[in-house]
């Protein structure tokens, strides 16, 4: 499986008569794209903003972003199975990416209606709180789209979630035929047998517990969210698409997936400093003391049918969730293949361990610092002069972000705000870490 | 302390853990019917209140779905 990736850098992005790109500048037809998003009977309403980096502009609220990528040639479509795409294998061929920008995904959906999970993400394009994620460095072209508000939450999802797919899809056209500035290859070539055998084991979370839902949200795989056995992923499957965002967490977008820098540098070091074996994908969120230590033993004997001599574990969510992740590393470690654990740490209050199950297997642990905002002491994020998205939030029955609504139920969302609870940098973006 | 996840509670200190059904039902069973759903239940919660009447030399496991319930497993 070889693929080459073709990058079309973004340096600016504006609305104009026809989309296309042209030495970095990308120009959007907003009719054109909108006519593609409303031939969808299910969408209510939609329209497109430019949030540019450093600009005072709140995006609220953040469901998604999503890099738009095409597949020039061989099988399938970029970020298959979701919301109905083709399921066709991908990462063979070529691929076409646009780099430096994101569509966001902005819309009133919320998730689902079990457990408090509200999207409450939200992107500052200025300020302190925007700079602690990667999307504010991006040019971004803000989908706001409703659905028909009688459909169900499961619907809903899929349509706004679908809508944002076509307005990458629309995007991506735009350099289908275009020869990439940048190139790259990517494959698995036989290398030194002397290499140390190292797989990633990508933890991303399932909201089937929660919510039942099968397919229309959350990190999927090949479309699928549902908690599934441990999936052997080839590398170029994942440049593809093939897991795709999102979560509830700013660091779990179907874009910070796509730009990996911890995947991405396992890859492009295969053959130099280890062999790298490809990716194991564990879904998390399964319900029992039994499921959780059976998805530890599968995915440890996975990992050792292949090979492996060393693992690096991530994860994408919080709570008990820990359990199954933490248990593939004893799995591993009991089956002699090295671990390495990148995460983030709970708050440590009363002497409390940072982490849900410490277990002597895991002794190599990378942290990207606290997950939650007020451990790390963000400030409040300061009022903003526009808001792309929803000009109020209303607040049902609690909040993860400890906001607190006025008399009539809602706060007005151009600010100031306090940052949402999460940080959790799952992958490495950013440079904060333990503290000694 | 009853618990789906119960070698967690186990390894935190709970000294009596009783091994609940799943985390988003940890007393019940919706694919029951409503009577053995409340059976069920009720033979969860009645094995931790026995516990209490236990002397335990530290955590320990309690199973309610055990022949003998409400002694150490």
């Amino acid at each position: 499986m070889r693929l080459e990736m073709g990058t079309f850098p973004v340096t600016d992005i504006a609305f104009g008569r026809t989309t296309r790109y042209d030495a970095g500048r990308l120009t959007v037809d907003p009719d054109a794209v909108l006519a593609a998003v409303r031939q969808d009977p299910r969408i209510a309403s939609a329209a497109l903003e430019i949030a540019k980096p450093g600009e005072s502009v709140r995006i609220w609220p953040v469901r998604d972003v999503i890099e738009p990528r095409v597949k020039v040639e061989g099988p399938g479509v970029c970020y298959p199975g979701i919301c109905g795409r083709e399921i066709a294998t991908v990462g063979d061929g070529r691929t076409h990416r646009l780099a430096g920008m994101g569509v966001v995904e902005v819309s009133s959906v919320n998730w689902h209606d079990a457990g408090g999970d509200f999207v409450e993400t939200y992107l500052d394009m200025s300020g302190h709180y925007g700079e602690m994620y990667p999307y504010q460095k991006l040019l971004n072209l803000c989908l706001v789209v409703e659905p028909d508000s009688t459909l169900n939450e499961e619907v809903k999802n899929y349509a706004v979630h679908k809508a944002a797919l076509t307005v990458a899809d629309q995007l991506g056209e735009a350099v289908r035929a275009l020869t990439p500035p940048e190139r790259e290859s990517f494959e698995l070539t036989p290398v030194d047998p002397k290499l140390p055998k190292v797989v990633y084991i990508w933890c991303v979370h399932s909201p089937q517990a929660m919510s039942g839902s099968p397919s229309a949200f959350c990190t999927a795989t090949y479309g699928l969210t549902q908690l599934t056995p441990p999936w052997y992923l080839h590398p170029n499957e994942i440049l593809d698409g093939a897991l795709t965002g999102p979560y509830r967490t700013a660091f779990a977008m179907s874009w910070t997936v796509a730009n990996n820098p911890l995947f991405l540098d396992l890859y492009r070091r295969h053959g130099r400093d280890w062999n790298f074996l490809g990716v194991i994908s564990l879904r998390t969120e399964w319900t029992t003391q039994t499921e959780k230590q059976l998805m530890a033993n599968q995915t440890a004997k996975l990992a050792k049918q292949l090979g492996a001599q060393g693992a690096v574990v991530t994860w994408d969510a919080g709570g008990n969730e820990f359990i199954e992740v933490v248990r593939s590393i004893q799995a591993c470690e009991r089956l002699g293949i090295k671990t390495v654990f990148l995460t983030s740490e709970d708050d440590a209050t009363d002497g409390a361990p940072t982490m849900l199950e410490p277990l002597p297997e895991a002794d190599a642990i990378v942290s990207t610092s606290f997950f939650k905002n007020v451990t790390l002491a963000v400030p409040e994020a300061p009022a903003v002069a526009r808001v792309i998205g929803l000009p109020t939030r209303k607040i049902l029955r609690g909040s993860t972000i400890g906001l607190h609504a006025g008399a009539d139920g809602t706060i007005p969302t151009k600010g100031p705000l306090p940052p949402p609870w999460r940080y959790d940098d799952h992958y490495g973006f950013g440079s904060l870490s333990c503290i000694e | 302390m009853i618990s789906a996840i119960y070698n967690f509670a186990l390894t935190t200190g709970a000294n009596r853990v009783i091994r609940g059904a799943r985390i988003e039902h940890v007393c019940g069973d919706p694919t029951l019917s409503p009577e053995k759903d409340y059976a069920f239940g009720m033979r969860i919660v009645t094995t931790a209140l026995q516990t209490l009447t236990i002397a335990v030399p530290g955590p320990t496991l309690f199973d309610p779905m055990a022949p003998e319930a409400a002694h150490a497993s």
